[in-house]
């Protein structure tokens, strides 16, 4: 599992750059051998912001301004170490120029045995970092879980939720570090942090300063904590697969979403109290069980479903169209499915199911109609969006908010998304979004669906831990597809019925008897008609 | 040719008709099973239809060799079971082939669907095996009618609707179909069909233990003929190919082995085959006596042989060579039986004896055709006429007994009833000739004893037919067009015009005869006018029939029970779904190897939609296990939890409707527990102590100390009236609810939206050694 989440993350290659420590892991003595061995590169200053505002997705910034002491070497990269640990929780990882705003390419480095880190190469810009040359960089970590935690673990059904962050008190990195410190945001109240040395600091209700840190000797090790109250809904989608049909036929798309996921909330303290929750209900009063999920779908959806694996769940609504402004501009139109569990999700509850629509395939479909001789004729390109949003409600409320379906709160671990393209369509181009590099998970498997003869092909793509930047991006697959393949699927239909009808007539012509009568024939037809009919 | 429509002769137009309306009794047969579709969704219904479910699951994800070797550990835990064995793989194998099929064809059906729509599928073919037994002992208008019966009869429906995924769904069509394939192989002495009906019965042995029926039935068919003085080579042949390799096809299946040849079911069928042999034998030995004296030595010889046989039967039996009835049998004879020594069996609703409206509302207007059927049947009384004669007095007796075996009741009634009604059509929609009929009465008589030779008799209304059929040229070209095809094997058949023949002719013919005779108006009004009435009338009941069947079928046996609905305060449809949260809830919040305690009915379900380990379930093979749930469910909190840890139980579900008035809960099931523990534990569990000082079963304040300290008192009150608030009530037993109601061993784990199924977890031990009073105090 975790050799997959890493190789996973070194799919991210294309996007990642430049490096820099986040964490000191577990193994300080392992950070300090680094740090001796490569004495060229120096942090003279490291401010992480651990935002935590927007839980169960975290971010860490870490701004940092490194300086070439080295008296005549040139450094053209720059590594970013990461704990493995939160490293398994990782979505994406950027390295930015903070002068230029440029961004830099970052390569994972292979986890080396034994070693509790993940590295990052990021290659600087080109001519390196010359001796005596400062440079500030900007690197910024999304993490979908794994930050914070509930803590006490157990909470009442209607008591606040209070999360726990904890951390090493210095940014890990394979360079010393002159001067750090750490800020750490939260959405609810803090409720309490370590203040054993005196240098943490309280900003406002919501921000602590750790730092700043000057002789890294005596911190080491240390671990700093902060406990704070947040009541929004978090939810960790374990698996989450999308799956879309194309069908030329019914001009139809349909969209299939399986989730399982998990409510990443407190467990209930003495397990679960019906009273509890219908007394919650009545008076209005706000608990942690999770009652709805809803899901924005596009207006004109129709044939709406919801099923689990022992069959429809009865409980579901569907919002009347919304409008609201879209991320590439323009109006969004959409609806809002609002779906009810068979049971609310209490913290560490698991719910499994799935949920589809149809839309019509034209508004995702356009079919070239070049006419010249390189590009291929009725070429068909597919744009659709790379993944869906659900968001957890705790609302007791029957009216749900716009804010609510808006809310950022499933965070996918494992996500496969799969486009089923019609029988007959060939040359098969997928080009994924830009946040994804391809290839590797990429994968072109055949199928047979209802009534197919030689079978269609499903574009397979597979990603770990989506942040939901990943939500508004699109995955375009073009493919040929001859207006004769239309017509495959009923004349196969047709010829395997007129088979069926030829073989009954051949049969019942036929006589088995010794002697043969008359009636065996007539009994025989009136059999073979019989059948045909019950086959139609 | 006058009569030829779209180029076919009438007797193709005929049999076109025929395969039409077929068509459609099989399309309504299918269509008024699918009510619970429609209203509900496609899910498998009830308790046993969840663990053929599971099954054949298990059948299509890990193929045939490892299903007929599975050993299932999450049943009966710890004791588990051998599936493969104990089951009849029927319709798992059938459900499996289908759906194998469709993959190969690429039609990716998910296989709940399958098992769903397989009854409903069956019951279009019953509908088909219907109207062949239909047609083999009368004609295809009884066929007919008898198939349009069945498709719709609400004692068939009742066990075949859409997601009854049970083995009566397939197994009913087998029955029939195996009873249509033995008189066609009686009737004609054809050992293919001798061995057709063995292959019949084979697969009706894989897929229900009701074929017990088959072969006590056809043995006593057999029986009854010999007696009767008819023995044939027909018959020898017929019966010697069916029993032999019936039998021995019929011990391929684990679950039924060698039981053929040493249980008292069976015996019959061995006595028969023997008996048989002898009067072959002395049928030879017949051709070497005078014929006179053979008779009465025959007869002797029949009559002695079955009673030496039967009391070399009871002996073997008494000396334990042979296996006694088992206690469902037992049952089947003295209602009162189970009540006494097997309470498991009496505790299921539906080994109850039938209450006589049970009849009405099952069959309709069909329970009074049945009489007028068993008459046609003795007036005419061929070989196959007997079969039907006894398979509708047993049936009706065993239907009498036990509520369930109304099903195999309902084939023969609609066959009876088929008959019955073809009778009166024919007497009453002969509208052709009505004043010819009388004069030409003389001229027809000859043909009609002809006729009659081959059959026994003939009721006037079929020579009325014939009469009419011989005189009239139109007719008579029609009769050569059948003679041409060779349909006749006797007589009988060939003066039996099909109601689609006659209305065929009637419709494509002016009406010659009628014309000739030039009667005045009102002599055809006196003629007409009693017909008219009479089919007005039965039109009518045939109406109400349907009407009734639709009506039953969708208010009484299209409920999945898995899934409950009800009307809300304004009318509006309320799904209640309870159960399938409770299991839902289960299946993915507790740990995969958990085990959970319910009462046995719930054991299927558990199984099939929580995937979680069960104590017991509804295979209610050891009772001792089952009593120790009970045993469980009635002690008192600190023995229960005691006994609960020893058999590793880590959630206990009990099933609650006082918030709903649901009454089939456990409460209310709970005086059978009680019964079923004090069977086996009669020291530990006695049920005159949870009646209370009034003798009364009382859950409230003034219930018996027992039952306020059980178990399952306490996991069904527990904190419900704090929700209910002080003036609480029970809406099922009507009584007020108990006040307090403590619990420290075990934990609410969940309760579902309507209070229906709550599931408790199993504490572990304290961590400090004290007991959970001891502990929930400090």
């Amino acid at each position: 599992m975790m050799q997959r989440l890493l190789r996973d993350c070194c799919n991210f290659n294309a996007v990642l750059r430049l490096a820099l420590v986040l964490c000191i892991c577990l193994s300080a003595l392992g950070a300090k051998a680094k740090s001796s061995s490569s004495s060229g590169l120096v942090n003279t200053n490291v401010i992480r912001t651990v935002d935590l505002q927007g839980l169960p997705f975290a971010r860490e910034q870490v701004g940092v301004v490194v300086q070439n002491e080295h008296s005549s070497k040139v450094y053209k990269t720059y590594t970013v170490s990461v704990p493995l640990d939160k490293a398994l929780w990782l979505s994406q990882l950027s390295v930015h120029e903070r002068k230029s705003g440029e961004e830099l390419q970052v390569t994972k480095v292979p986890v080396t045995e034994g070693s509790l880190q993940q590295l990052f190469q990021v290659t600087l810009r080109s001519g390196g970092l010359q001796p005596g040359e400062k440079l500030s960089l900007n690197i910024d970590a999304l993490f979908v879980g794994g930050l914070a935690e509930p803590r006490p673990k157990a909470a009442k059904q209607y008591d606040d939720q209070v999360w726990h962050w904890e951390d090493h008190a210095l940014a890990l990195s394979v360079y010393p570090t002159r001067k750090q410190k750490t800020v750490v945001k939260t959405r609810g109240d803090i409720l309490r942090f370590t203040k054993t040395a005196g240098d943490a600091t309280m900003d406002g209700r919501k921000k602590v300063v750790f730092g700043p840190y000057t002789g890294q000797e005596e911190e080491e090790g240390r671990r700093v904590e902060v406990s704070f109250r947040d009541n929004a809904e978090q939810v960790e989608a374990m698996t989450h697969r999308r799956e879309y049909f194309v069908s030329h036929w019914a001009d139809d798309l349909n969209v299939l979403e399986h989730y399982a996921i998990r409510n990443s909330g407190p467990e209930i303290e003495g397990g679960f109290n019906k009273v509890e929750q219908m007394l919650s209900k009545h008076y209005k009063r706000r608990d942690n069980l999770v009652k709805t999920l809803l899901v924005k779908v596009p207006a004109d959806a129709r044939n709406m479903y919801f099923v689990d694996e022992i069959g429809n769940v009865s409980t579901s609504d569907v919002s009347k169209r919304r409008r609201q402004p879209s991320a590439n501009g323009g109006d969004e139109l959409f609806k809002v499915l609002q779906l009810q569990p068979r049971y609310p999700l209490a913290g560490g509850w698991n719910y499994t199911w799935w949920h589809g629509y149809s839309v019509p395939l034209h508004r995702y479909l356009k079919v070239s109609t070049a006419t010249d001789s390189t590009q291929q004729q009725n070429r068909h390109l597919l744009r659709l969006p790379f993944i869906g949003s659900l968001a957890a409600t705790a609302s007791l409320e029957n009216e749900l908010t716009l804010a609510m379906a808006n809310a950022q709160n499933t965070a996918v671990r494992a996500y496969e998304l799969r486009v089923t393209l019609p029988e007959g369509a060939h040359d098969i181009d997928v080009q994924l979004p830009a946040t994804i590099s391809g290839e590797k998970n990429l994968e072109l498997r055949p199928t047979k669906y209802y009534f197919d003869s030689i079978g269609r092909t499903v574009v397979v793509i597979t990603h770990e831990n989506i942040a939901p930047e990943l939500a508004a991006r699109h995955i375009l697959v073009s493919y040929s597809y001859a207006p004769s393949a239309l017509w495959m699927k009923p004349l196969v239909v047709a010829g395997a019925l007129f088979a069926l009808f030829m073989m009954a007539s051949i049969v019942s012509r036929l006589q088995y008897g010794l002697a043969a009568t008359p009636e065996t024939t007539n009994k025989l037809s009136a059999a073979a008609k019989k059948q045909g009919l019950k086959k139609e | 040719m006058v009569n030829k429509v779209l180029g076919l002769t009438a007797a193709d137009q005929a049999s076109l008709l025929r395969i039409a309306i077929l068509g459609l009794i099989s399309l309504v047969a299918i269509g008024s099973r699918l009510y619970s579709v429609i209203r509900f969704e496609s899910v498998i219904h009830e308790f046993d239809p969840w663990f053929n479910y599971r099954t054949t699951r298990y059948l299509v994800d890990h193929g045939f060799d490892k299903f007929w070797n599975w050993f299932d550990e999450t049943a009966w835990y710890p004791l588990g079971r051998v599936v493969g064995g104990t089951l009849y793989p029927g319709i798992m194998v059938t459900s499996a082939t289908i759906y194998n099929a469709l993959h190969l064809i690429n039609i990716p059906v998910d296989i709940r669907n399958v098992c769903v729509f397989l009854a409903p599928a069956f019951s279009a073919l019953t509908a088909i095996a219907t109207y062949h037994l239909g047609k083999e002992v009368k004609n295809a208008t009884a066929g007919l009618l008898a198939a349009a019966f069945i498709g719709v009869a609400p004692g068939y429906i009742s066990r075949s609707v859409a997601g009854s995924y049970d083995n009566e769904g397939i197994a009913i069509f087998l029955l029939v179909f195996t009873f249509f394939l033995w008189l066609r192989s009686v009737r004609l002495g054809s050992a293919l069909y001798g061995a057709l009906t063995a292959i019949s019965y084979f697969y009706m042995v894989s897929a229900w233990g009701g074929y017990v029926f088959i072969i006590n039935l056809i043995p006593l068919h057999v029986f009854a003929l010999l007696a009767m003085g008819r023995f044939s080579n027909r018959l020898y042949v017929a019966y010697s190919t069916f029993y032999v390799i019936g039998t021995l096809a019929s011990m391929q299946i684990p679950f039924v082995g060698f039981q053929p040849t040493f249980t008292s079911e069976h015996m019959a069928a061995l006595g028969t085959f023997g008996l048989i042999q002898l009067v072959a034998f002395a049928s030879f030995a017949r051709t070497l006596v005078p014929e006179n004296h053979f008779r009465t030595l025959l007869r002797g010889a029949v009559v002695s042989l079955f009673v030496v046989g039967l009391s070399g039967l009871v002996l073997l039996t008494m000396s334990g060579v042979i296996a006694p009835w088992t206690g469902r049998f037992y049952s089947l004879w003295d209602t009162g039986y189970a009540k006494i020594h097997i309470p498991i069996i009496a505790s299921v609703s539906e080994h109850q004896p039938t209450a006589w409206p049970n009849f009405f509302f099952d069959l309709n207007m069909l329970i009074w055709l049945l009489p007028a059927g068993i008459y046609f049947s003795f007036s005419e009384l061929s070989d196959n006429h007997v079969f039907l004669i006894l398979y509708s007095i047993f049936a009706a007796y065993f239907a009498s007994v036990m509520v369930r075996l109304i099903l195999t009741l309902t084939p023969i009634v609609c066959v009876l009833a088929g008959v019955a009604m073809a009778h009166v059509f024919e007497t009453y929609l002969n509208l052709r000739d009505v004043p010819a009929a009388a004069q030409l009465k003389a001229k027809a008589t000859p043909d009609v004893v002809a006729a009659t030779d081959a059959v026994k008799s003939l009721v006037d209304a079929v020579s009325d037919d014939t009469a009419i059929e011989d005189t009239d040229s139109a007719s008579g070209h029609k009769k050569d067009g059948k003679r041409g095809k060779g349909a006749k094997k006797n007589a009988a058949k060939a003066v039996e015009p099909t109601s689609a023949d006659g209305a065929a002719t009637s419709s494509t013919q002016p009406s010659v005869p009628t014309s000739k005779e030039l009667s005045p108006a009102l002599k055809r009004f006196y003629a007409l006018f009693p017909k008219f009435v009479v089919m007005t009338c039965f039109m009518f009941l045939l109406c109400m029939f349907q009407w009734h069947c639709s009506w039953i079928t969708s208010t009484a046996y299209s409920s999945p029970s898995v899934v409950l609905s009800s009307r809300g305060p304004d009318g509006s449809h309320l799904i209640i779904d309870d159960f399938r949260e409770a299991y839902y809830w289960l299946r993915k919040n507790t740990k995969p190897e958990a085990k959970v305690l319910s009462w046995w009915d719930y054991g299927y379900q558990l199984a099939g939609m929580a995937d979680r380990t069960t104590l017991v379930d509804n295979n209610t093979w050891n009772n001792t296990h089952i009593a120790t749930v009970g045993k469980i469910m009635a002690s008192d909190e600190d023995t229960a939890y005691e006994l609960a840890r020893h058999h590793d139980v880590d959630y206990v579900l009990v099933v609650f409707g006082a918030m709903l008035g649901y009454s089939g809960d456990d409460i209310n099931k709970f005086l059978w527990m009680v019964r079923i523990a004090q069977g086996v534990y009669p020291d530990d569990v006695k049920e005159e102590e949870f009646y209370n000082s009034q003798g009364q079963y009382a859950i409230s304040d003034d219930a018996s100390p027992a039952m306020k300290n059980s178990l399952m008192h306490k996991l069904s009150y527990y904190r419900f009236a704090d929700v209910m608030g002080g003036q609480g009530f029970d809406r099922v037993r009507k009584q007020k609810l108990p006040t307090s109601v403590t619990l420290d061993n075990f934990e609410e784990a969940y309760t579902t939206e309507n209070w229906m199924v709550r599931i408790y977890k199993v504490k572990d031990l304290d961590n400090l050694g004290r007991s959970h009073h001891a502990a929930s105090k400090f």
